[in-house]
């Protein structure tokens, strides 16, 4: 049914400064058609889906639509030929009101209006309605978009896309904080949108929406295609394995770890962000934890309390014997705990700064001569581990810090935590936005730390880690533990679609309820 | 790099600079073969007043040949720096009008001690200063007060507004105008507080207004003074600029011709506001003659010649009352001294 | 370092010039004042860029100055309390503004331009107030023994006749204090770590709030000297304008010395070195006869030029070093 391409892209490649981010790539779209695209973080997806868009152009290559070479050099370019890109973080004013987002920019206005500068309100409530209708949303045009649901904003975007006659939508992780409910609305509309000809590129981690949504499958790794797949062909297997370039079980290399006493004990705390969901957790030496769920389910909520960058309304949280002080990650360190942050570049380091100043800063204040004055010896010296044991590539420590790739970024930040001797290692998303071969290494050190004894608390939104080098997983929904696995649960073939029933679902599993914490 | 471009930017703003005063070439000792004495004279801030003392600066900067430099500090340290650094320049003779005479003694001494000193409009009692040169503000202020008189034979209720109080000549001025209407004796070493409501020989006097020399300042608070006092009789403007920012006052109330204006000093907008009747008269000081005769002395002082100084070290520049009479031929006599005409 | 040398290099280039121009410039007794009034200007501009370092800014500085310079002649010459006590009374006063600034930047989380701005209207007004807005002055008393702080100068063997003023001693003496503290103590590195990146900072257990209430006490303080020293040289102080624009003229020489606005950039040294540059250039106006009025027109544009090459610069090598990047990937 899709014999003629709408879009077609030969040979694509684009650099940029110290980075190849695309080789070559192929891609056809036919009408009507929904092409997943995945991918590891850093092998090109989101660089390619900014090309289609007009954000970057290619250094080379062609693109192609309905027959016809074309030069994407602008967002507007690209909106005028029919490609739309919806943002994993959505764009929307959400001081104004729907129908206002939609026509953002191109506000139609009357005949005297023109010269005015005035816009004509009732064009525009007639016109959202309708492309609301088509997606789905029966609301007001003048409802204001930050009174809507995360889902609702989702298609009100999708609406603003499709009311400029888009042929082509590109969508970036949709449903990456979405519920269940939401999420299926969402397929429900891409499937009435691609049977009105609408052509989606739609790029996700999740195997179970692109089994469900996807025509054809394009796997992408460093800048190239990694193969194509079917809608017959695609099982998680071959997807990994084309991702990943080799074996999966060799790529997270893991080995049973021994395992001590709980050392990171959380009991009954309530976290700012979820005052009536208290939480029990613990980990324990030499143990990797993994923290499952949807985006928004409180995770990244839950380490920025136990760290103590948020206070904890009530609760303990106690490392080894001793409590932490609630609200003082200076307390925390000094009990041994340390966060790699989500947010690498505005939390974990100081990029202006030079690798040294990053790695030692946390452990400055437990090296001080005569009561502070910093021990500069002390400084090179971390500084130096650091670098060898993480094998950080820097030119020199004096190295801005700003200046280096984003796998090695993460390694300073992971130096900056080692340099404290920590005994629980908390990790937000340690390998977004690392390419291959530093998450690679990353996993290493993980191992490496497990096995050294400590105790490490894992968030990821990547189903492939978490099941790739946890040793247990906590499930996460709505600020709620909703479910344990261990490793013999989730590592099995049905392991992910385990971990996806509970991080959609309210009810905490009567059978996987977190254990009581003792310590054997 | 950085050095280079930072030497770069240093030269080219010095080039601007040096630009901005060829024109007065006479400023470099070296220009001319046998060295010209180079004065200065030193005002208490920028303000009109001082363009027309600059007039006479430059008047007797060419009958005395000598090269002069006329500077208007922003305050006190301000006025401290500038007299130091025109001691660094080794001036042959600086005339200045202290901010703070009596505080100031230390700096004036050691200006007088290193050069020709002379203050103007108001002294620095107690210093080592050569003379003063200026008008008896005490005489003056009476004055003012006469012309209040003359224009309210009735009396009434009347508020004075002046820049700052902490000037010797502010405080005189102030106080002969307050004499001279409550009928008091001939007495300059009268004080009354600012804040103090006066009453007497049929005058009241609500009360005395500073603004710190600024206009929009004198302005706001004439306008607020309108309003405190709507039943007012006569306002009292002692600096040069507080007239016209009172009749701008009066005219934003719609009070023009209800209440009666006394001035000080000839402002272009004062002058006018007589001339128009807003006004019932001013008393005006000399600025041209400060100017001129300050440096008139000091050449005669840098040339040596002592004979010029007054037997008190006081040379007065008697103040003149101007009404609708004569305001005419003053304003005339004026223009021909700014050189407008 | 590179950045310093820039700076000294512009320095260098407006004293010769004006030494050039007029060589009076060179003469003792103008060196003396220049340094007395650079080591006036220096401490508040020290004060000044701790506050920048952090990212906030202090516009209440010269009403500190301003304020300080009210209270000293009223305790001293009014209340006959002796000088020590009012030292005392002073300083401390000097340094509760400046918790109250940090705790209310921190605590309450109001913008530092916004507290300081208040903070300048304020104690303006209490200065005038508590004055009657006349200006007061210490009288002859003080001439031979406590304004010798300020006004003293203390002679330099060797130096033919150079006498140096006592500010400058105690210049040098904040200025090492100062450079130790941010370079070799543990709360310097903190101060500069925060002021790149407040976020990152606290995510690495720097205690953020106490270091930002500690930059504005240190500034604050600093105003509290200098209001001390400004007061004592001018034996007078007229409430209104005391002080008035100091803070502007503190931080035009902490951005000329290698602040950024933008916070975690900075070194004591190069302010003061910005704050002599200021002065030399207020010098030379006074000595070349430039007419009083383009004052502030010559200042402003040396500052702006200074931050424009040093963007340049900044620039370029940020370009330079992209180029490196780019030919060291295609390899």
């Amino acid at each position: 049914m899709h014999e003629e391409p709408l879009l077609q892209i030969k040979g694509i490649g684009k650099q940029f400064p110290g980075v190849r981010a695309l080789h070559d790539v192929q891609l056809s779209l036919a009408e009507g058609e929904v092409l997943a695209v995945v991918g590891e973080n850093g092998a090109g997806k989101s660089t390619l889906m900014k090309i289609l868009a007009g954000v970057h152009s290619p250094d080379r290559g062609e693109i192609r639509l309905g027959g016809l070479a074309i030069d994407l050099s602008s967002v507007r370019d690209a909106q005028r030929l029919g490609i739309c890109l919806i943002h994993q973080e959505l764009n929307l004013a959400d001081n104004l009101g729907v129908g206002a987002n939609i026509f953002l920019g191109r506000e139609p206005s009357g005949r005297v209006g023109r010269w005015l500068g005035m816009v004509d309100r009732r064009t525009i409530n007639e016109r959202s309605r309708e492309v609301l209708q088509r997606v789905g949303l029966n609301i007001e045009p003048n409802t204001l978009v930050h009174t809507l649901p995360i889902g609702q904003q989702q298609l009100v975007e999708i609406a603003k896309a499709i009311s400029v006659e888009s042929r082509v939508l590109i969508m970036d992780e949709p449903t990456s904080s979405l519920s269940d409910r939401e999420s299926e609305r969402l397929f429900q509309v891409i499937k009435a949108l691609s049977s009105q000809g609408v052509s989606i590129i739609y790029i996700s981690h999740r195997l179970g929406e692109i089994q469900h949504l996807a025509d054809r499958v394009l796997v992408l790794r460093d800048g190239l295609n990694a193969g194509e797949l079917s809608k017959d062909e695609i099982s998680r297997d071959k997807i990994v394995r084309m991702m990943v370039g080799r074996d999966v079980s060799q790529f997270y290399a893991r080995t049973p770890h021994e395992q001590g006493d709980a050392v990171l004990k959380i009991e009954n705390l309530v976290t700012p962000s979820f005052p009536t969901e208290p939480v029990n957790a613990h980990v324990r030496a030499g143990e990797v934890v993994g923290l499952a769920g949807l985006v928004g389910a409180g995770r990244t909520e839950l380490l920025r309390t136990v760290f103590g960058i948020d206070r904890a309304i009530s609760g303990r949280i106690r490392v080894g014997a001793h409590d932490i002080s609630p609200g003082d990650p200076v307390h925390a360190i000094h009990r041994g705990l340390a966060l790699v942050p989500e947010d690498r570049k505005a939390q974990g380091l100081l990029l202006e700064m030079s690798v040294r100043d990053n790695i030692s800063v946390a452990a400055l204040r437990d090296h001080l001569k005569f009561g502070g004055w910093m021990d500069r010896a002390f400084e090179s010296r971390a500084a130096n581990d650091a670098i060898q044991d993480l094998s950080i590539r820097v030119t020199s420590p004096n190295q801005i810090t700003r200046l280096l790739s984003g796998g090695n970024q993460q390694k300073v930040v992971l130096g900056k935590w080692l340099a404290t001797n920590p005994s629980v290692l908390l990790l937000d998303e340690p390998t977004r936005g690392v390419d291959v071969g530093a998450k690679h290494e990353i996993y290493r050190i993980i191992e490496n730390l497990a096995k050294k004894g400590l105790a490490i608390l894992l968030v990821s939104s990547e189903m492939e880690e978490i099941i790739g080098i946890c040793d247990r997983v906590l499930v996460m929904h709505e600020g709620r533990i909703t479910g344990e696995l261990s490793r013999e649960q989730f590592a099995g073939d049905l392991g992910e679609e385990a971990i996806m029933k509970l991080a959609t679902s309210h009810q905490p599993q009567a059978t996987t309820m977190p254990t009581a914490i003792d310590s054997p | 790099m950085n050095l280079f471009r930072s030497s770069l930017g240093a030269l080219l703003v010095v080039g601007i600079a040096l630009g901005g005063c060829k024109k007065e070439d006479s400023d470099q000792p070296e220009s001319t073969g046998k060295e010209k004495i180079s004065l200065a004279f030193v005002t208490n801030g920028p303000a009109n007043f001082w363009t027309i003392a600059t007039a006479g600066v430059n008047a007797a900067a060419k009958d005395f040949d000598c090269n002069t430099d006329v500077r208007l500090p922003n305050g006190l340290v301000d006025q401290n720096r500038v007299l130091e650094d025109l001691l660094a320049r080794n001036v042959d003779g600086i005339a200045v009008s202290p901010i703070d005479g009596e505080n100031q003694n230390g700096k004036i001494n050691e200006a007088a001690g290193r050069t020709h000193l002379i203050t103007h409009d108001s002294d620095a009692p107690g210093s080592d200063r050569l003379m003063y040169i200026g008008m008896d503000n005490y005489t003056a202020g009476r004055m003012c007060g006469e012309l209040v008189k003359e224009a309210m034979p009735d009396g009434g209720e009347v508020i004075i507004f002046i820049g700052r109080l902490e000037q010797a000549n502010a405080k005189l001025r102030r106080q002969g105008t307050i004499d001279e209407l409550l009928g008091r004796d001939f007495d300059p070493t009268n004080y009354d507080s600012p804040n103090a409501r006066l009453e007497g020989n049929g005058f009241v006097i609500l009360d005395t207004r500073t603004d710190d020399f600024t206009q929009a300042g004198s302005q706001s608070q004439a306008e607020d003074a309108l309003a405190r006092y709507p039943e007012i009789d006569g306002m009292i403007g002692l600096f040069a600029y507080n007239p016209p920012a009172i009749l701008n006052a009066l005219r934003g109330a719609d009070k023009l011709d209800q209440v009666t204006v006394i001035g000080f000093d000839e402002d272009e907008d004062t002058l006018e506001g007589i001339k128009d009747g807003h006004i019932f008269g001013t008393i005006v000081q000399n600025p041209y003659m400060y100017g001129y005769e300050s440096i008139r002395i000091l050449a005669a002082l840098a040339r040596e010649d002592m004979s010029v100084i007054p037997e008190d070290g006081f040379l007065d520049i008697p103040a003149r009352k101007i009404v609708k009479a004569n305001v005419d031929d003053f304003h005339a006599e004026l223009r021909k001294l700014m050189g407008e005409d | 370092m590179i950045k310093l040398l820039g700076i000294l290099a512009l320095l260098f280039a407006v004293c010769a010039t004006t030494a050039k121009l007029n060589p009076d410039f060179l003469g003792v007794y103008n060196i003396q004042n220049v340094v007395r009034w650079t080591s006036l200007f220096g401490i508040i501009s020290i004060g000044a860029a701790f506050v920048i370092i952090t990212g906030g800014i202090d516009l209440s500085i010269g009403s500190v100055v301003g304020l300080v310079g009210c209270v000293m002649p009223i305790l001293l010459v009014n209340k006959g309390w002796p000088a020590w006590l009012m030292l005392l009374a002073v300083m401390g006063m000097a340094l509760l503004i400046g918790l109250i600034h940090g705790l209310l930047i921190t605590k309450m989380r109001l913008q530092p331009f916004v507290v300081t701005l208040c903070g300048l209207l304020i104690y303006r007004g209490i200065g005038r107030w508590i004055t009657n807005d006349r200006t007061i002055g210490f009288g002859s008393e003080f001439n031979d023994n406590l304004r010798l702080v300020a006004t003293g100068k203390v002679h330099i063997p060797g130096l033919n006749g150079f006498a140096m003023p006592v500010p400058a001693f105690i210049l040098i003496a904040l200025v090492i204090v100062s450079a130790l503290f941010l370079n070799r103590t543990i709360w310097g590195r903190h101060l500069l770590a925060l002021g790149r990146s407040e976020e990152a900072a606290r995510y690495s257990g720097i205690r953020t709030d106490r270091l930002v209430i500690l930059a504005y006490v240190i500034c604050s303080g600093m105003a509290g000297i200098a209001g001390i020293l400004f007061a004592l040289d001018a034996n007078a102080v007229q409430p209104a304008s005391h002080g008035s624009f100091y803070e502007l003229y503190a931080i035009a020489a902490a951005v000329l010395g290698g602040c950024s606005l933008r916070g975690g950039e900075g070194s004591i040294i190069g302010v003061v070195i910005g704050a002599a540059i200021m002065r030399v250039l207020y010098n030379s106006i006074n000595l070349l006869g430039i007419p009083t009025q383009l004052e502030f027109a010559i200042i402003g544009s040396v500052i702006l030029l200074g931050v424009v090459a040093d963007e340049i610069v900044r620039r370029a090598l940020r370009n330079r070093a992209a180029r490196k990047r780019l030919k060291r990937g295609n390899e």
